[in-house]
Order: structure tokens, then C-alpha cells, then sequence
């Protein structure tokens, strides 16, 4: 029986709330009901016999109070600003109960309002720690915007709203800091995210919703600067036309052109070609300047030396570097590649002469690491999904895969060595018909620092009907020993992770895979 | 035949084997006919006072024949000059001069990229480099000994190498050894002063063909009036103290002996630059050199002299009966061998590299373990006790090659040939 349905006993009552007996003793109230109906009720003070109670179950014993807002605990870390607009701000919020709607940020000047599906969501522990939370809730909030236009620092206004309402309001001053630092921290601060759960997914899926595209699009204004007038100069002969032009993109290594020259100058038929290094540090420019005289006259190489103001990425680097090249034949080759064989030059003439355009329009070779294995024979391109578990349908988080043919094998693997064609080969060495690498635009400029161009240069060929081809002319590659690696770096390869597979995934997955993750339906593989 | 020698440092300017032997061989071609030598030596920032403003080649100190090559912005990770001015002054000069060979002692404070300009410059020209370490395989000084145990090391590789310097990662030592091998392509011979070295050059990958044994040699001057003492047990050190000349085996040896209650003998440490052992070597040198000094002088029983002149030779020759080589490397070749057997001292040496192929054990001198300062003691309670021990091995001595026969040997090559046989085994 419901407790409601109970007459009221006042006997009971008064027994239950000695309180009460006393306040109706000394004339308060009229009797044990009055308070009951005036206050009793509300305060939900025992009145049902004890005998009478319902047990196991939950009684209804009036309407529910409607609960006063409290502001949620929260912290914004940073709002930052650059000259050209972008806006960077990092915080923490606990909605792990009222999840966060928005954010909204509000200077003298000017003022933005930041869905809260857009933004990166991060794990904290030192939230954690200040909440004394042990769930699994991320309560890091980032989010980064390039806004086009200059955007004023000091003080500023930061209001966090939950879906209840609820707000956290702060005072915190915008603070201004140079736009390649700007890069720099925040790609830094993507690369250094924890998640609950794999990086791998989690960054891109972080980035996905809207912090990827303001990426591209502010890394893309910082190359645009860093290729305004690049310094050239030439070094050795002048007027003269090659074989072919060999690019290499140098980045905080110098030292890399003397050793490259040391090994190619030794070459039979390197005098057919020229060298031009492309440099996306300014500070190593002297340096280089100076190696490539040294070079020009210990090994009578030709040089061009083109020194760009900033870091433009692999892509666009080497597109500029082609306006100067004096030949037809491209070889773009990182500063860590070295010859294999006395006579690459000769095997690799022998392809593009012996060999039908469509094969030698684009193609790499077999390349090795120092200690004698093979590092790569073509590439191809896998897909990685990460299911959603949760509530509501979602579609799996795709990320695209680039792998290596052949990668750790043996030296002499001879189904990794035929030449064929392959779905993709790596930057670190391709050789281009360069009427084909300018009819398809060069590569992509959108890609941040480097990785990924490659393989999005070759679809973008196959794409267009040619198809990438692995010819046996084979380097040494160092990989990875070019060039400096900075968490910025990593950053940058998450945000090209998911620009990958935003432009190619669809492609992929239907061209190159072509077929779908083979899923159970309910009730698959049953008999009878 | 027009020649240039080229050499690390002028041996008037700072001490050492290569550049001693470099001006043995300058002096020693000189004063043969048909031969117009130059010697170029560098300087660095030891030397200061002897850089001229805008200047990159100069003379030297009013002598014919002898220049100094300025050496500056010199980058011994890769050894090469950063400085083009330099290169181009080089190059002027080798056009200058027009030699027929081009001999490098050295490379180093130059860059072994020199061999390629010189090659580029000359291309007719017969290049020489006499390899008097391992500097072109060992990233280590040359040394070839591994600093993860102190062992000698006799193969080097890109993982190996990072085990010695793992602040580099391996690609760097696969990188270097192709830049090493890179320059000593242009070079028509490669010389060695011990037939040792050949083996581990070949393990390497330089042609056996390329490799040519010319001993070292030098003139030295006339051995003091000989003196018959009762005993032969007083020891003698010539060389610099840093660790791989292994001083401390030596000091380590005459404490087991006093350990052992056995005091009689003596033992004179001749040489210095102390300030370029490793600080923990240093650091114990001094303490034993302290405590040496704090004992009564009755009971003192090593000697620090210090630093010493080749002049000052016969002196302190005269004053030992044992020439000790203690070093715990391969000891390329060993000049103090050859003074010692010049001035009728026989040598107790380690049993590895440059002493090892020298010396005849029990012959013309005795050998322990390398680096085994226990053996070390034993020989020498052993030769300072046993009657007739000294006179059967200094009367085992043969006369070391001289300066003549060194001059002979690279004369030889010169002409396109060798002299020696080929010990590749």
C-alpha cells in the first residue's frame, strides 16, 4: 500500500517528532496536522506507523524541487592570439554530468561563440586530480580558429555554458604571440594530447569537426609567406641544360648537401645533372650557401640554391624549387638518401630510356636502410577504423594508412624488386617527367610541414590515368635522419593524417581496398 | 719529381708522432737529388700569434720550403673545413706548386675532403695518405678501442660505433663511413707504418692493393757513453700521459709491487699534456703523483720529469734500463720503441698492434697483457732480479729503421711502387 494512501494518525506523528509535540505543547501549532500540512510534508518528516512502510521501493512524497544552478568547475589555461588572426584557447570544464554546449569569447574588438561539438576534447588528469574524479570523462576542451583578420589581445571575457544553463564565466587576458609560434604550440599541444583511448583515432577525431580545416588553412597563409621571393643562387655552370634535376628539400640539417654531393659527385654521368636544394630553414641559409661554393668547387657540381623564409613543407618546397630546374626529368630526393650502387645514375637512365612514358612519367625505387634491409618497394594504403560503442548510430572513425611494400625484408626479395606498377611511392625518392608532375599541379600545398604529399601526389596521378611504377635503381634512405623532428612535427602529421583521409578516403576505400570490413549480422552463421 | 707533404701541425708547434714523422721525411727527402719537397702544416687556434690577417697559406718562420695552412672553422664530426676562402687558397696552391705527389699526413684541421679537391685540382697527380691511426674507421679518436669496456676493438660498424658514442644514432656511422671511404677513393696508395694495420683497413673495404708498408723512421741523436749498472731495474715512460698511452697500467704496477713488499727499483715518468686525459684518469694521476711527493724520498720510488726535448734523449735514456709502453690501444707504430732500441734499452710493451708486430718476446724485449698492470708487475720484479736477463735482450736489439730507410720506402711509392710485402693476413 502507498504511503499516501495512509490516514494521517496524530498520535503517530507526534510520536515520531518530538519536536513537534513540543512546538504543539507550548501553543505553536494548533496540532501535530497543522505542521504537518505546513511544513511537515515539504520537509518529509516520517508520519506512516512504522509497521506501515513500504519497503524496496521508492515513494513519492511530493513534487520535486526544482535544484538552484551552481556555476560548473572549470579553468580556462590560455587564450591566445596571433597577428594574422588565429586563435588559440585551452581549458577544462567538468560536464561529465550537464555536458558543455558552447564557448563563447569576448574581447573589446571583437567576440566568437564556439559550438561545443567543434571543439577537441582531451583527457586531464590534473582535472581529475582537482575534481577527485576517477571517471573516465574528458574534461580538456581546445579548440584553434584563424579568423583572417587581425584579432586585438588583453583583456578578455570567457563564458562557458552547459546544455542546463549553466555558466562559468572568466577574466583572463588574451595574450599575443607570433604566428609561427602560434603553429608551433598548437600543434605542439595536438601531438601532446591524451585521450582516453588510442592517439592514433582520437587526434583526428579530435581535429575532425572543425580545428583541422582553421589548421590547414593558417598553415597555408605561413607557406604562402615563407615562398614569396625566395633568395636564389647559383652555383657552377649557368645556362646549361640536364638530363635530369635532382630537388632535395633540406630542413635544420646543412651538412646533408656535402654528404649527398661526396657520394653522388662519385657517379659516372653526374655531370648530365644538376642539383637544386631547396631550404625551408632561413637560420641554416648561410651555411648552405657557403657548403654549396665548397661543393661546386671540391666536386665540380652544379648548384642552385633556393633558401625560402620559412618552413613551407615538403610540397610546397619542392614546387618551388621547379621553376629553376633546367631539365625535363625531376628527381625529388630527401637529403637522407644516398647512391646503393657506383651506378645509379646509369640504372636509373636506363629506366627512362628503356621503359614506355606511362611507366616512367612517375616512379620510384627500391630503397634500404643502413643496416642492409629493404625500407621500401612501392606503397600502398590501408584503412583503420575505430568503432563507436556508445549510444546514438555514428559512422566508425576512418583513418587512412600508408605502409611500405617490402619494409624490413631481406636485401635481395625479388618480388619487392621487379619493377611493377605500385599504388604509390615514397617522396623520399621519385623521378617525374616533369610535363606530368606540372600538368597535375605538383604536389598538394596543403599538407602541414610534410608526409602524405607522396602518396596524395600519386593518387592524384592515378587519378589522372597514370599509375605510379617501382623501377631497380636503389638508395640508401636514412630515414627520418634528414631532418629535425619536433613534437610540432608530430602535430602536423595528425592534422595531415586527417586531411589524407578527408581527400582520399572515400577514394581508397572504394578504388584501392574495395571492399568493406566484413561485419556479423544478427543471426549470420546459423544453421537450419 | 715535385712533392708536397702535407701534415697535421708542424712538429715545432705541437708535439706528436705524425708531424714528426712528416718532418723526418721533409728533411730526409730534401737531401735527396732529383726531389723538390714543400711541407704544409697547419695551425690552429694553439698557435694564435701565428695567423696573419686575410691570410689562409703562409711561410714559416723565414724556411724554405715550410708553410702554414691557417686552419679555421675546422668540424671534427665530419672533418672538413667550413671555410671556403680556405679551400679556394688550397686550391691556388696546389696550382700553384704543380706537384707530382700530393702526400697527406693528415687530414685532420685540412678535411678529408682535400683528397677530392686535390684529386679535382691535380687530376694526374699521385696522391698518398699515410694512415697513423684508424681516424678514418674509428670515429673514437681512431683509437679503435670501445669505450663501453676498454677493449680494442677490431671491426667497426653503425651499431657498434653507436655503442661508443650513443649520442649518435647508428645512420650517422653508416653515413660517415661512406663520406670516409667516399675521399679515400681518389688516394693511389694508403701507407701504413706497422703491416697490422692492413688487415683491419681490408676488414673495412679499402682495397688490399691500395695498402702499402712503409715503416716510420727517424734520426735521433748519438746514444751517451754506455754505463754498466749492478742492477737493471730502473724503468722509464716516454709519452704523453693520456689514457690510451695507459700510464695508469704502470702506476697500477708498481703499487702491487710495494704491495707485494717488493720496493727495489724505480720507475721515471717522462712526458705531459696530462690536461687531455679523461678527467677520472687525470684526477688519478695527480693523486698518485701527490702522494709520491709526500712520501720521505728514501721511499719515493716514480719520478715525474715532466715534458722533454728529443735532444734531451740520451740523458734520460742513460738514466733507465727499461723502456716501459704500457698504452692499452694498438699503438700504431710506436716511435719510443725506436728511440729506446737506438739507445740499446729494450722495450716491455703490451702484446697487441704496433709493439706486439715489433717486438720479438724474449728476444729484444718482453710482452704481457695488454693493460694487465699484475703482469706488468711480474715482469718487472722478474727483469730487475734476474742475473744476465738485461744484457741477452739489449744484445737481441736490432738497429731500428732509420730516417733513411723511411725516405727509401716512400720514395718507392712515389715512384708508383712499395717496398714492403703486404702482411694482409
Amino acid at each position: 500500500m502507498p504511503v499516501s494512501d495512509n490516514p494521517f494518525d496524530e498520535d503517530i506523528y507526534l510520536r515520531l517528532n518530538p519536536d513537534v509535540r513540543q512546538a504543539v505543547t507550548v501553543g505553536a501549532f494548533r496540532s501535530g496536522r497543522e505542521h504537518f500540512e505546513r511544513y511537515g510534508r515539504a520537509e518529509g518528516r516520517p508520519w506512516v506507523r512504522p509497521e506501515s512502510v513500504v519497503r524496496d521501493r521508492v515513494v513519492m512524497t511530493g513534487r520535486p524541487v526544482r535544484q538552484v544552478l551552481t556555476a560548473p568547475a572549470a579553468a580556462v589555461d590560455t587564450v591566445q592570439v596571433s597577428p594574422s588572426g588565429a586563435l588559440f584557447v585551452v581549458g577544462w570544464v567538468d560536464d561529465a554530468q550537464d555536458p558543455l554546449e558552447s564557448i563563447d569569447v569576448f574581447v573589446t574588438s571583437w567576440s566568437v561563440s564556439f559550438d561545443a561539438a567543434t571543439l577537441g576534447r582531451l583527457r586531464r588528469i590534473d582535472a581529475e586530480g582537482s575534481l577527485g574524479r576517477a571517471a573516465r570523462h574528458a574534461y580538456g576542451y581546445w579548440t584553434f580558429l584563424y579568423a583572417a583578420r587581425p584579432l586585438a589581445s588583453g583583456h578578455c571575457s570567457v563564458i562557458l555554458r552547459l546544455k542546463s544553463g549553466t555558466e562559468a564565466s572568466f577574466a583572463v587576458t588574451a595574450s599575443s604571440l607570433d604566428d609561427h609560434e602560434m603553429r608551433k604550440i598548437v600543434l605542439a599541444h595536438l601531438a601532446g594530447a591524451a585521450y582516453f583511448g588510442n592517439p592514433y583515432f582520437l587526434g583526428v577525431a579530435a581535429i575532425a569537426p572543425a580545428i583541422g580545416a582553421q589548421l590547414v588553412a593558417f598553415n597555408q597563409l605561413l607557406t604562402r609567406r615563407a615562398l614569396q621571393s625566395p633568395y636564389v643562387e647559383r652555383f657552377g655552370a649557368v645556362g646549361r641544360r640536364y638530363r635530369g634535376s635532382i630537388i632535395v628539400c633540406l630542413y635544420g640539417k646543412p651538412e646533408f648537401m656535402f654528404l649527398q654531393m661526396a657520394m653522388f659527385a662519385r657517379q659516372a654521368g653526374i655531370g648530365d645533372y644538376e642539383f637544386i636544394y631547396v631550404s625551408n630553414s632561413p637560420h641554416i641559409a648561410e651555411a648552405l650557401l657557403r657548403e654549396a661554393r665548397l661543393c661546386t668547387r671540391i666536386y665540380g657540381v652544379d648548384i642552385s640554391v633556393v633558401a625560402l623564409h620559412g618552413n613551407a613543407g615538403f610540397g610546397a618546397a619542392n614546387n618551388a624549387a621547379v621553376p629553376f630546374a633546367a631539365s625535363a626529368r625531376l628527381l625529388v630526393m630527401n637529403p637522407d638518401v644516398f647512391p646503393y650502387h657506383a651506378d645509379f645514375i646509369a640504372r636509373h637512365d636506363a629506366a627512362v630510356e628503356g621503359c614506355p612514358a606511362p611507366q616512367t612519367d612517375l616512379f620510384g625505387v627500391p630503397l634500404y636502410y643502413d643496416d642492409g634491409s629493404l625500407m621500401h618497394a612501392g606503397m600502398h594504403v590501408e584503412v583503420d577504423r575505430l568503432p563507436h560503442l556508445g549510444a546514438g548510430a555514428r559512422a566508425p572513425t576512418q583513418v587512412l594508412r600508408v605502409e611500405h611494400y617490402g619494409k624490413g625484408a631481406p636485401a635481395e626479395t625479388a618480388r619487392f624488386l621487379a619493377p611493377r606498377a605500385v599504388p604509390a611511392v615514397t617522396g623520399a625518392f621519385m623521378s617525374l617527367a616533369r610535363g606530368w608532375f606540372e600538368r597535375l599541379g605538383g604536389f598538394t600545398q596543403d599538407y602541414v610541414f610534410g608526409h602524405y604529399e607522396d602518396a596524395d601526389f600519386c593518387l592524384k596521378s592515378s587519378a589522372a590515368g597514370r599509375t605510379a611504377w617501382l623501377h631497380d635503381a636503389r638508395l640508401w634512405h636514412l630515414e627520418g635522419k634528414g631532418s629535425a623532428r619536433l613534437a610540432q612535427h608530430e602535430g602536423g602529421a595528425i592534422v595531415n593524417r586527417w586531411l589524407f583521409t578527408k581527400t582520399w578516403g572515400q577514394t581508397v576505400t572504394r578504388d584501392v581496398i574495395a571492399t568493406a570490413p566484413t561485419r556479423l549480422r544478427k543471426g549470420a552463421g546459423r544453421r537450419g | 719529381m715535385n712533392i708536397l707533404l702535407i701534415s697535421l701541425y708542424h712538429p715545432e708547434l705541437v708535439r706528436g708522432g705524425a708531424q714528426t714523422i712528416a718532418y723526418e721525411l721533409f728533411q730526409g727527402l730534401r737531401a735527396r737529388p732529383g726531389i723538390s719537397v714543400n711541407l704544409l702544416t697547419s695551425i690552429d687556434q694553439t698557435s694564435p700569434a701565428l695567423y696573419k690577417a686575410g691570410a689562409r697559406i703562409t711561410g714559416f718562420d723565414g724556411r724554405p720550403g715550410e708553410f702554414l695552412f691557417l686552419s679555421r672553422d675546422y668540424d671534427y664530426a665530419w672533418e672538413k673545413s667550413g671555410d671556403e676562402h680556405l679551400a679556394a687558397a688550397f686550391e691556388d696552391f696546389l696550382r700553384l706548386l704543380q706537384p707530382d705527389v700530393v702526400h697527406f699526413h693528415h687530414f685532420m684541421t685540412f678535411g678529408i675532403d682535400y683528397l677530392t679537391l686535390t684529386r679535382r685540382v691535380l687530376p694526374a697527380a699521385r696522391i698518398v695518405f699515410t694512415a697513423h691511426e684508424f681516424l678514418t674507421i674509428c670515429a673514437a679518436n681512431g683509437h679503435m678501442v670501445r669505450r663501453t669496456d676498454q677493449s680494442l676493438c677490431a671491426r667497426a660498424s653503425a651499431v657498434r660505433c653507436h655503442q661508443c658514442l650513443p649520442v649518435l644514432p647508428p645512420e650517422h656511422f653508416f653515413i660517415r663511413e661512406m663520406w670516409m671511404k667516399a675521399h679515400l677513393a681518389v688516394v693511389d696508395v694508403i701507407t701504413v707504418p706497422s703491416r697490422f694495420m692492413i688487415a683491419p683497413f681490408v676488414a673495412w673495404g679499402v682495397p688490399v692493393k691500395t695498402l702499402v708498408h712503409v715503416t716510420n723512421g727517424t734520426d735521433l741523436p748519438a746514444p751517451a757513453a754506455a754505463v754498466t749498472r749492478e742492477k737493471r731495474n730502473c724503468f722509464g715512460f716516454f709519452g704523453q700521459l693520456v689514457d690510451v698511452k695507459g700510464v695508469h697500467v704502470l702506476l697500477a704496477a708498481v703499487e702491487i709491487l710495494r704491495a707485494e713488499g717488493f720496493t727495489d727499483f724505480s720507475v721515471e715518468i717522462n712526458g705531459d699534456n696530462a690536461q687531455f686525459a679523461t678527467p677520472g684518469r687525470r684526477a688519478e694521476l695527480e693523486a698518485f703523483m701527490a702522494a709520491e711527493g709526500a712520501l720521505p724520498f728514501a721511499a719515493r720510488r716514480v719520478t715525474f720529469n715532466g715534458s722533454y726535448h728529443p735532444d734531451q734523449l740520451p740523458a734520460l735514456m742513460a738514466r733507465i734500463d727499461w723502456c716501459v709502453v704500457p698504452s692499452v690501444w694498438w699503438e700504431i707504430f710506436c716511435l719510443v720503441i725506436s728511440e729506446a732500441w737506438h739507445f740499446g734499452r729494450p722495450v716491455i710493451a703490451g702484446d697487441r698492434g704496433g709493439p706486439a708486430e715489433r717486438i720479438t718476446d724474449g728476444v729484444d724485449g718482453l710482452l704481457f697483457g695488454i693493460g694487465d698492470a699484475r703482469a706488468l708487475a711480474a715482469i718487472m720484479r722478474r727483469v730487475s732480479t734476474e742475473p744476465g736477463l738485461w744484457e741477452r735482450l739489449a744484445g737481441g736489439i736490432a738497429r731500428p729503421a732509420g730516417r733513411d730507410e723511411m725516405v727509401e720506402g716512400m720514395a718507392a711509392v712515389y715512384r708508383g711502387g712499395g717496398v714492403s710485402r703486404l702482411a694482409a693476413a
